[in-house]
């Protein structure tokens, strides 16, 4: 009678696992989706989980594939988790055939040798501009090709400003935009919003003040990197900027924007229809002496991660190539709002749509983060930079102290 | 007041050995060979289940640990063994310190204020009163939120310039209190947030709790002159011991391991306020443009072992109860 | 006196007030008294809850107003009218993950238990050690582990995988408390199975199983409402299949650039009023589960 128990019990738990086993197997071959036609399926992702098949994106996608002669399947993530995604599937051997991740990732993954170099792949970059290019280029390799890119302006309220007697054109230095946000506030309106928060995305908006007082990311205690972060505390002691900027997002930041409330808001491209719906203007960010501050290039590369079978390369390339290269790009970069990442494909742009022009210049100015080969020194760098800024913004040091304090660590971490 | 139940044995008493004959002890020594099979055979579902899914893991974190990875080597998988280099490390960080303290603090203060909430939500809705069942239901759907959701709805409310928390004090005459961006305020609002995703745990437990005391205690205490207070701390409590130990002990198994609020609200920050080591693990690892496995992983271990000294703790504490 | 008590424990409580100490039934109006007191008490721990259903409802613009409005006026029904029109399948695909995890989480859990509780394995108190520490481990430590076993297995972004990683959450708390639940049970019962000649499992299925029925219900609950709610498991498991849990529908929300937030929390009420009518449905039965084995004469 026991071991009838006991046989019952091995019996229901080995039925259990063949269960399991023939279900997974299923599940996987179900997932495939290759239909006889097409020579096989490749996996594309990339970091916009907001759009579905059904998007103009997703149905790209799925046209430049088959143009190719094959299916894509194509996955949306969130951005931030993409660069584990890719690690821990390129440590399985599953990478994807194409990986669009955000320009400051591509070093990192070049690092850690899961992406092909152009040489390999085959993709062409003579096009594009190299300034966006930069972000891609390690060791004078290039790891992919730009989708397009975007960075970042000064949008205002013109009525807020009307309100407090400011001329936008008035706005070139830093000293003057000080004065102005001075004049918003005691208009009874608050001055200037932006993201101060301790993730890449602060330092994104730190870059523009940072370089615009001709401080370098190899050396983060300078006196130019003092007085820029000495700037942004400076307004939010003097109410200027709110509180809320230490935790801000981009997107939070422009949501206080939105509100009608403030006269400033530093954000992006992608904002630029947001900011046309509400009738905001836009300026480029001033310098501390004066002329527009550089400002570091976003949005995401093409990569190709390496495959065990080298054939694969030449339908990626394609599939690359149609959707960083053709007419299409520029419907993409439009509907992203990016700016395309070549002189040509820009002009198209704008003789489409006119408004672009202040965009098209900035990012012409623009620098790629990961550039002047700094690789993966940026997210070291970087990662010191938000959390001395951080701590300047909510008062546990000043910026002389916060900004050494970060080189320190830089300098400890690199040594390594 | 606790029977130990746990080594009842299906065939019944053991009879005086000298007294069977050699087959029926061979017999007997058979049938409890065949219970013991019985026994495991009931339990092999769970222990391969456990030995896949918990050891698996658990050993991939040792060997991060143990091993010096970088994005290449995680890639390749060639990292080079270092030994306990990396717990080194990480306990001569400047972070380390300030991480336990804030574990600690975050810990011990959510378990203890939970708890007593919970405790005492329970013997609220323990008498019966109309809509009592519905309401005690309800006090559960903070719970069933998906963490995200329920640490992006705090920080919004508690945002400094936006957040109704401040809107509410200003109207009754309190300054703007930067909950999430100033470093004093950071724990204690994170602390709040956590405090309140774990009602409902605790109150579930506690409910089920009292209900397994039987009423003709409280009736003779009540005879016996005791008022509601004192019924309470003489009969309810000391009857709870069991469920309470098992409930703190849960509780800080549970919150040993948060992170998504405060990583949603804070982020750890301002400079470093309000990270605890779960923090400080995935921020090493997930947190940057360039993870740090290794560390994340020997933060983990740390944290694993923090977690099984407790536990170590408190199965000590409970034989000697039992006993 | 022991067999009264313990029977008491061990029976099906389904009204509310077991175990209520017995001064009389108090006057109407005190009942009421506690009435107003728990909707105050309730009102204030919810209070996050309907902060969400605002937001859900909130233009835009009007996201970071200062200060914010307390009531939705100049509201918008664009989050849910997207969230009704993407979600709902989502929501198909949340309800098969928490009810497998269900039947998964029991299956697994009440055999263990029963074997700790009644059948005394030698190493069972080992055992109930080690499903202690299996709680220790953190869960970003566990998906990533997954990720690896499920990509060797090939079972990447299946339900039954996700199934069987949300268990991991409910598994050892399930054993938690059918072994306390169980511990509890007369063997007097169990005997008078044995002594009918059942054999362990007979006795397990018919006789422990049927008397256990408000821990199953607990359990159930747990686990139902750990699977429901769960998202990192559900986000490194994800290959980005259609079939999605609605925890992962939030995600069409979030941009790289840009989030919408009134659809985010429109997407957490939608996913919400399920799994709070289980509760509202359930609550009754969950009692009993953690200390019946913990109070006797």
């Amino acid at each position: 009678m026991r071991t009838k128990t006991v046989v019952r019990i091995g019996a229901l738990v080995a039925a259990a696992s063949v269960v399991a086993g023939l279900t997974g197997c299923s599940a996987q071959s179900s997932g495939s989706g290759s239909s006889g036609a097409a020579s096989g399926t490749y996996t594309f992702w990339d970091p916009y989980p907001q759009y579905d098949a059904s998007s103009a994106w997703g149905k790209l996608v799925a046209q430049c594939g088959k143009d190719a002669g094959v299916t894509v399947k194509r996955t949306g993530y969130d951005t931030s988790d993409l660069t584990n995604k890719a690690l821990l599937a390129g440590q399985q051997g599953k990478s994807p055939d194409v990986l669009l991740v955000d320009n400051p990732v591509v070093s990192t993954l070049a690092q850690s040798g899961i992406l092909t170099d152009t040489a390999t792949s085959g993709l062409q970059t003579g096009d594009i501009a190299e300034n966006i290019l930069g972000a891609g280029v390690i060791d004078g390799k290039t790891y992919g090709v730009p989708i397009g890119a975007n960075t970042l302006a000064l949008y205002y309220n013109p009525k807020v400003l009307e309100a407090a007697g400011v001329d936008p054109s008035s706005v070139k230095d830093w000293d003057s935009l000080t004065a102005a946000l001075a004049k918003v506030k005691a208009a009874g309106k608050k001055g200037i919003t932006f993201s101060g928060i301790n993730t890449e995305e602060g330092s994104f908006q730190f870059l523009p003040w940072f370089w615009g007082a001709d401080a370098d990311l190899t050396k983060l205690d300078s006196a130019g990197a003092e007085e820029a972060l000495q700037l942004w505390k400076g307004w939010i002691d003097e109410g200027y900027a709110p509180n809320s900027v230490i935790q801000n997002t981009q997107t939070t930041s422009w949501q206080e924007f939105q509100s009608g409330d403030f006269a400033f808001g530093e954000n992006g491209t992608w904002q630029k229809d947001a900011a046309k719906e509400m009738g905001a203007g836009v300026i480029t960010i001033p310098a501390k002496d004066g002329g527009a501050a550089p400002v570091p290039t976003g949005g995401e590369f093409f990569t190709i991660p390496v495959q065990k079978d080298d054939a694969r390369y030449a339908t990626t390339k394609k599939i690359v190539e149609c959707l960083s290269s053709g007419d299409d790009v520029v419907t993409t970069d439009n509907t992203l709002n990016y700016v395309a990442a070549s002189k040509d494909l820009q002009q198209q742009q704008l003789s489409g749509n006119a408004d672009l022009k202040t965009w098209v210049e900035a990012v012409s100015a623009a620098r790629a983060r990961t550039g002047d080969n700094l690789g993966v020194q940026y997210p070291v760098i970087s990662e010191q930079l938000w959390t001395a800024v951080q701590k300047a913004e909510s008062g546990s040091a000043s910026p002389s102290d916060a900004l050494q304090s970060a080189q320190q660590a830089v300098d400890a971490k690199l040594q390594k | 007041m606790t029977t130990d139940t746990t080594s009842l044995r299906p065939s019944a008493a053991r009879p005086r050995t000298e007294d069977t004959p050699a087959s029926v002890r061979g017999r007997r020594a058979h049938a409890q060979r065949r219970a013991q099979l019985t026994a495991w055979a009931f339990l092999a579902p769970v222990a391969l289940y456990l030995v896949l899914f918990y050891a698996y893991p658990l050993w991939k974190n040792i060997e991060l640990s143990l091993k010096h990875y970088t994005v290449a080597s995680f890639v390749s998988g060639n990292a080079p063994f270092v030994g306990l280099q990396n717990f080194a490390d990480v306990f001569s960080s400047a972070t380390f310190a300030p991480a336990i303290w804030h574990t600690a603090v975050f810990v011990l203060v959510s378990i203890l204020v939970q708890f007593a909430l919970g405790l005492a939500l329970a013997v609220f809705f323990h008498n019966s009163f109309p809509l009592s069942g519905l309401l005690r239901a309800l006090f559960l759907v903070p719970w069933l939120l998906p963490l995200l959701v329920s640490a992006s709805t705090w920080s919004w409310m508690m945002n400094s310039d936006s957040g109704i928390v401040n809107a509410f004090l200003g109207s009754v005459g309190i300054g703007q209190i930067n909950w999430l961006t100033s470093p004093d305020w950071s724990l204690f609002a994170v602390l709040v947030a956590n405090i309140w995703i774990g009602i409902p745990f605790n109150l579930v437990i506690m409910y089920s709790g009292l209900q397994g005391i039987p009423g003709e205690l409280y009736e003779a205490a009540a005879l016996d002159g005791a008022n509601g207070w004192q019924r309470f701390w003489r009969v309810t409590f000391p009857l709870l011991r069991p469920v309470t130990a098992i409930t703190l002990l849960l509780g800080f198994v549970y919150t040993l391991k948060v992170f998504d609020i405060i990583w949603i609200m804070t982020k750890g920050g301002p400079s470093g306020s309000s990270t605890t080591l779960a923090i400080w693990s995935y921020q090493l690892g997930f947190g940057s443009l360039l993870p740090d496995f290794s560390s994340a992983a020997t933060v983990g271990n740390v944290l694993i072992v923090i977690a099984l000294v407790v536990g170590l703790i408190y199965a000590r504490v409970q034989r000697r109860l039992e006993v | 006196m022991a067999t009264t008590t313990v029977t008491r424990a061990v029976t099906t409580r389904t009204t509310r007030g077991a175990g209520r100490p017995a001064t009389g039934t108090p006057p109407a109006a005190k009942r009421w008294w506690r009435t107003a007191f728990g909707v105050v008490f309730t009102a204030v721990m919810l209070f996050p809850v309907y902060w969400m259903v605002n937001v859900s409802l909130t233009r835009d613009q009007d996201m970071r107003k200062s200060p914010p409005n307390l009531i939705p006026i100049d509201g918008t029904l664009h989050g849910y009218s997207t969230v009704l029109g993407q979600q709902l399948p989502f929501l198909g695909t949340s309800l098969v993950v928490g009810l497998g995890t269900v039947v998964l989480t029991l299956a697994l859990s009440a055999p263990a238990a029963y074997s700790l509780a009644k059948l005394g394995p030698r190493g069972g108190g080992a055992m109930s050690f080690v499903l202690l520490i299996a709680q220790m481990i953190p869960a970003i430590i566990m998906a990533m582990g997954f990720y690896t076993i499920y990509v060797q297995l090939g079972i990447l972004d299946t339900i039954w995988g996700l199934v069987l990683a949300d268990s991991t959450i409910a598994v050892p708390f399930g054993v938690l408390i059918f072994t306390a639940f169980m511990r509890g049970i007369p063997d007097e019962l169990l005997n008078a199975a044995r002594i009918d000649g059942a054999s362990t499992w007979r006795t397990f299925t018919s006789v422990v199983m049927p008397v256990s029925r408000n821990s199953i219900v607990t359990v159930s609950l747990f686990s139902f409402l750990w699977a429901w709610s769960d998202f990192l498991f559900a986000n490194t498991l994800d290959g980005g299949g259609d079939a999605k849990p609605i925890t992962l529908g939030i995600y069409a929300y979030i941009g790289n650039n840009n989030q919408e937030w009134n659809s985010i929390m429109a997407t957490a009420v939608v996913a919400s009023i399920p799994a709070a009518v289980l509760l509202v449905l359930a609550q009754r039965y969950v009692a009993a589960g953690v200390t019946a084995g913990a109070v006797k004469d």
